[in-house]
């Protein structure tokens, strides 16, 4: 027994060091986004001192060169409508081929498996000239691209999950007079919860911060640009202009998630696990 | 119940498959077809053959993109699950904190690709100024760069599951090795491990499929830099697109070369793995 | 608790979804002001697909400078304010136009009016390219030569703006240490060669506590994306003369004779300034702006637009007078009649596949740009360029110290202008993979014999690459 206190000890303070480590980037940036433009790339590692403190200048410079409440907006319509439409669309898809069985539902489905491991290059060209052709490089039209994009995911792990509910409690509802659409939704999704949840914020992730897609399809010309976007348009080339406006966007960026993980950490790290365990 | 459901198709499927064949299926086989073809828009295209994949085979950077991502995906894929594995073993022993732990090894992971790389570009030239060089100056800074962003982002997410698969091992059996006299390395790697084999094929199986098809960290970090030379495959089919005039067919086609390399990999890591798995 | 949650949910995404709207009218070139007058524009702008004016046309012109976006898209709405026609204004960010223009020119909303930069873009760009041979815009150009015509004789891309670039040095830095015991030189005038040049800088780096600066240079930016100066502009000035040699304007394979001179030039820039080598690809070609700005260096190497980097920088203590201009030696044979590097790179374009009334509201746009009072205001004054057309007069050239440098060098009968000719450079890839090397140079992995192979073999490549 003491044996195993002293290592635990020991792990303890291993991990107490990791801790440092893993925040170290976040607060590097955090710290110097507080610092003035030109005192940044000298000293990277000082804190701020009185000659060097920035104060929100910085902040205010990031929001202004790169639109950052509009690209807020525009990644939060984007990523919960999305969600949404996948959620809602690709359960009913997933509920219907796993009921009806025949050869078109079962080729349906290894289609969509198989487009889980085609890596985005493989499309990205062709769809997003064909979203230009088709006047898709909106908002709107984003939500359907991610729909269809994300329906491989979504559609699996549904599926996988449907499998295994009973079908007694359909076939009961069915004899009490239900079509198929009542029967869904008062039977089956209650039960479906916990991977409605899971597909939501793997989803979420994703889209959320998802660079190639939204750039091709909306990129610089449209006013919907999205964060990364945006994010990629201010550093990816004048970033060395100013450093502060840099950290302090980077700050910006990610902020929102450190929020929205610390609120929804249990749902999320359980969604997670699940998602890994039914791949 | 069938024949009823069955009337309900438009309903049920149709919204997901026309946006599954918008986003994915047609894109997929033009792309297939066009990736013989020479095309600047994709309505006018001509058949060339097998052009574009012989083209592939004498692009220095194509060669260069491909060997770098073997190696960096090598390396990840190891250094990731060792040290996840390590994590997990530590967070299953009831220490005080693992919940605070938890959530700071994890939260890395929830951070988008762009800004991740641009966080750790600053990170690293910070670093690197002390020995009077920047990332850029040297192929292998970036290699590293890149090598240590995926440790940080994907280490706590394996953990996780390591964790749900450590807590999976029933007790009783560990006991019972105890009781046998088994060192606490037997009990690892004869019990543990090939109980917890079904976390390690899809920690396996999402680093590599992460590791290979990276961009949005290795646009942010170096986008390539110096000259291309840590580019992996993904920016490199990006460049071929977008960078040159009239390579567009030869982007294409390797696209699909990645494709088959990546679905290769994936499918084969699967099998072998899965044939490991214990039933308990 | 989660119906809750699920509806707080809800109601902070519809909020957040109220955010997409602010800063959506800014996007579109208008200032707070106009959005009073104009509230139709965005929603037009918004629903770029579904209103096409098809009496007015539309202009959609993509910009490659950053610094100067703001100052294009007022005008742009200026220019919808006096005509109705509405203008978007893209700006690619900073060394990505090539891939910029590559993406948006296959959409069905191309842009109607872009940029090459000289011949080798032509090659790229030739079926976007319209005629322009019969528009005003063309006969007001002075020297017609320079127009990129093709083998038809239509003219295909029209300059519009000249610039020269050289090392620009501090005069006030400069009298300072002409005034030291022991200096090299006593006037600018005596240094009119490299070996001069040299002399002078690595003494200056040696003072330069006393002189109170931080190095003779500013920093020679080599972050990819920033090394323009190095990889287009230096290696103009050994590559013309190679050029002269040949009696060329383009060759399908580089010599590189004059690599040593390159490497003379280059090694007095990273070695005697405020920044130690290894550093350099981190540094921007703002970095070096300021530090010259800021007085901090004595000289940087760069261009007469780079006048409004100076005058703009905060706290700037280098005053107009003092901004001069000197040509860059390198030690050849015969430079002591070289001046400065002056020539063209912008080539304005009018996309060929856009519908006519766009064609033809690109080129009033343009007419209107060089030929209307607001026009030329903002061309010779907010946008800083010496235009080349006869519809600006004596008075109408830019009066920054910088441009009038230029000028006074173009109008010096005992010196010859070195031409551009990096515009018959092979391809944008070269030039970035030439940049890369100066950067390994710089920071010690690889030597100068590497770098020299590596352009010689990389001209030829991409001369064959680009020719398919």
């Amino acid at each position: 027994m003491k044996r195993k206190t002293a290592w635990n000890g020991i792990i303890f303070f291993v991990l107490c060091i990791l801790v440092v480590v893993f925040l170290a980037p976040i607060l590097f940036v955090f710290m110097n986004s507080f610092k003035g433009r030109l005192y940044i790339s000298n000293a990277p590692f000082a804190l701020p001192t009185e000659k060097t403190f920035a104060g929100l200048t910085n902040y205010i410079n990031g929001v202004e060169k790169t639109n950052f409440f509009s690209a807020f907006g525009w990644s939060a319509f984007i990523t919960v409508f999305s969600v949404l439409a996948i959620l809602l669309f690709t359960s009913m898809a997933a509920y219907y081929l796993t009921r009806v069985n025949n050869r078109f539902t079962s080729g349906l489905y290894y289609m969509f498996v198989f487009s889980m491991i085609v890596p985005f290059q493989m499309v990205m060209f062709t769809m997003s000239k064909l979203a230009n052709i088709c006047r898709l490089n909106n908002p709107p039209g984003m939500v359907l691209l991610y729909l269809g994009f994300g329906a491989g995911l979504a559609v699996f792990m549904f599926c996988g999950f449907i499998k295994s509910i009973p079908l007694e409690i359909e076939e009961a509802a069915m004899i009490d007079g239900c079509n198929p659409l009542q029967t869904f939704f008062r039977v089956v999704v209650p039960i479906l919860k916990p991977t409605a949840i899971t597909v939501a914020i793997l989803n979420a992730m994703w889209i959320w911060n998802d660079y190639l897609l939204p750039y091709l399809v909306i990129g610089l010309s449209t006013p919907y640009k999205t964060i990364p976007v945006a994010v990629q348009y201010l550093i990816g080339s004048y970033g060395a202009k100013d450093m502060g406006a840099m950290m302090a966007l980077l700050v910006m960026s990610v902020v929102p998630i450190i929020v929205f993980y610390l609120v929804c950490q249990k749902y999320i790290i359980e969604g997670v696990v699940a998602g890994a365990v039914k791949g | 119940m069938q024949k009823t459901l069955k009337k309900y198709f438009p309903i049920f499927v149709l919204p997901t498959l026309v946006a599954f064949a918008f986003a994915f299926i047609l894109p997929f086989v033009m792309g297939v077809y066009l990736s013989f073809c020479k095309f600047k828009t994709i309505t006018n295209a001509q058949f060339v053959g097998l052009e574009n994949y012989v083209k592939i085979f004498a692009d220095r950077d194509f060669l260069n993109a491909f060997w770098f991502t073997i190696r960096f995906s090598v390396l990840s894929i190891l250094t990731i699950n060792i040290f996840a594995f390590m994590l997990a073993l530590a967070l299953t022993r009831k220490i005080k904190g693992t919940n605070l732990f938890r959530t700071v090894f994890f939260m890395p992971n929830l951070i988008g690709g762009i800004v991740l790389g641009y966080i750790w570009q600053q990170m690293l030239n910070a670093v690197l100024m002390k020995y009077e060089t920047t990332l850029v100056a040297n192929a292998t800074y970036g290699f590293w760069g890149l090598v240590i962003l995926m440790n940080w982002q994907m280490i706590g997410y394996m953990m996780i599951i390591y964790i749900a698969g450590l807590q999976n091992v029933p007790t009783d059996l560990l006991e019972a090795a105890q009781i046998d006299g088994a060192t606490g390395w037997q009990a690892l790697t004869r019990v543990k491990i090939p109980l917890v084999m079904p976390s390690i094929t899809i920690c396996l199986f999402l680093t590599v499929s992460n590791s290979f098809k990276l961009f949005d960290q290795n646009l942010a970090l170096t986008a390539g830099a110096p000259g291309k030379r840590t580019a992996m495959l993904a920016l490199d089919i990006y460049n071929t697109f977008y960078g040159r005039m009239g390579y567009e067919g030869v982007g294409q086609a390797k696209a699909l070369l990645f494709f088959i390399v990546v679905a290769a990999i994936a499918l084969t890591q699967l099998a072998v793995t899965r044939r490991k798995e214990v039933e308990t | 608790m989660k119906k809750r949650l699920v509806s707080t949910i809800l109601c902070a995404v519809m909020t957040m979804s109220l955010f997409a709207g602010c800063g959506r009218k800014s996007e579109n070139g208008e200032t707070p002001q106009n959005a009073a007058q104009n509230t139709q524009t965005p929603q037009e702008n918004v629903n770029q697909g579904n209103n096409q004016n098809t009496a007015k046309g539309q202009v959609y012109y993509l910009s490659f400078k950053p610094e100067v976006d703001k100052v294009w898209k007022e005008l742009a709405q200026q220019y919808t304010n006096e005509t109705g026609v509405p203008v978007k204004v893209v700006t690619a960010a900073s060394g990505t136009y090539e891939q910029t223009l590559m993406s948006e020119i296959a959409n069905t909303e191309a842009p109607t009016l872009f940029q090459v930069n000289g011949p080798t873009g032509y090659q790229s760009w030739k079926e976007y390219c319209a005629d322009l041979k019969d528009t005003e815009l063309y006969d007001w150009l002075l020297d017609k030569s320079i127009a990129i015509t093709g083998e038809d004789g239509g003219v295909y891309a029209i300059p519009y703006v000249v610039e020269g670039y050289g090392i620009i040095y501090n005069n006030a830095i400069m009298d300072e240490y002409f005034a030291l015991d022991g200096a090299k030189a006593s006037s600018m005038e005596e240094i009119k060669n490299f070996k001069t040049l040299k002399a002078v800088v690595e003494d200056m780096q040696s003072k330069k506590d006393d002189l109170g600066i931080e190095g003779v240079f500013a920093s020679t930016s080599l972050t990819p994306g920033e090394d323009w100066r190095w990889q287009t502009h230096l290696a103009n000035v050994p590559i013309a003369y190679e050029y002269k040699d040949k009696g060329v304007t383009n060759l399908d394979t580089l010599d590189f004779t004059y690599a040593e001179n390159f490497k003379n030039i280059f090694d007095l820039y990273i070695h005697n300034s405020c920044t130690a080598p290894g550093l350099l690809g981190n540094k921007s070609v703002d970095d070096s702006m300021a530090e010259f700005a800021l007085g901090q260096v004595a000289m940087v190497q760069n261009g007469n637009w780079a006048w409004s980097q100076i005058a703009d920088m905060e706290g700037n203590t280098v005053t107009e007078e003092d901004v001069r201009f000197l040509p860059i030696y390198t030690g050849i044979k015969g430079e002591e009649g070289q001046g400065l590097c002056v020539g063209t790179e912008n080539f304005f374009c009018i996309n060929s596949q856009a519908s006519p009334e766009n064609q033809a509201a690109s080129i009033a746009f343009l007419e209107w740009l060089f030929s209307s009072d607001t026009g030329k205001a903002a061309v010779t004054n907010d946008l800083g360029l010496i235009a080349p057309f006869s519809t600006f007069s004596e008075t109408e050239k830019p009066n920054d110290p910088l441009a009038k440098e230029v000028l006074k060098d173009m109008a010096d009968e005992s010196t010859t202008s070195v031409p551009w000719h990096f515009t018959s450079f092979p391809s944008i890839r070269f030039k970035d993979n030439f940049g890369a090397a100066l950067l390994e140079y710089a920071s010690g992995s690889k030597t100068w014999e590497q770098v020299k192979k590596q352009v010689i073999t990389d001209w030829a490549a991409e001369k064959a690459a680009v020719a398919q």
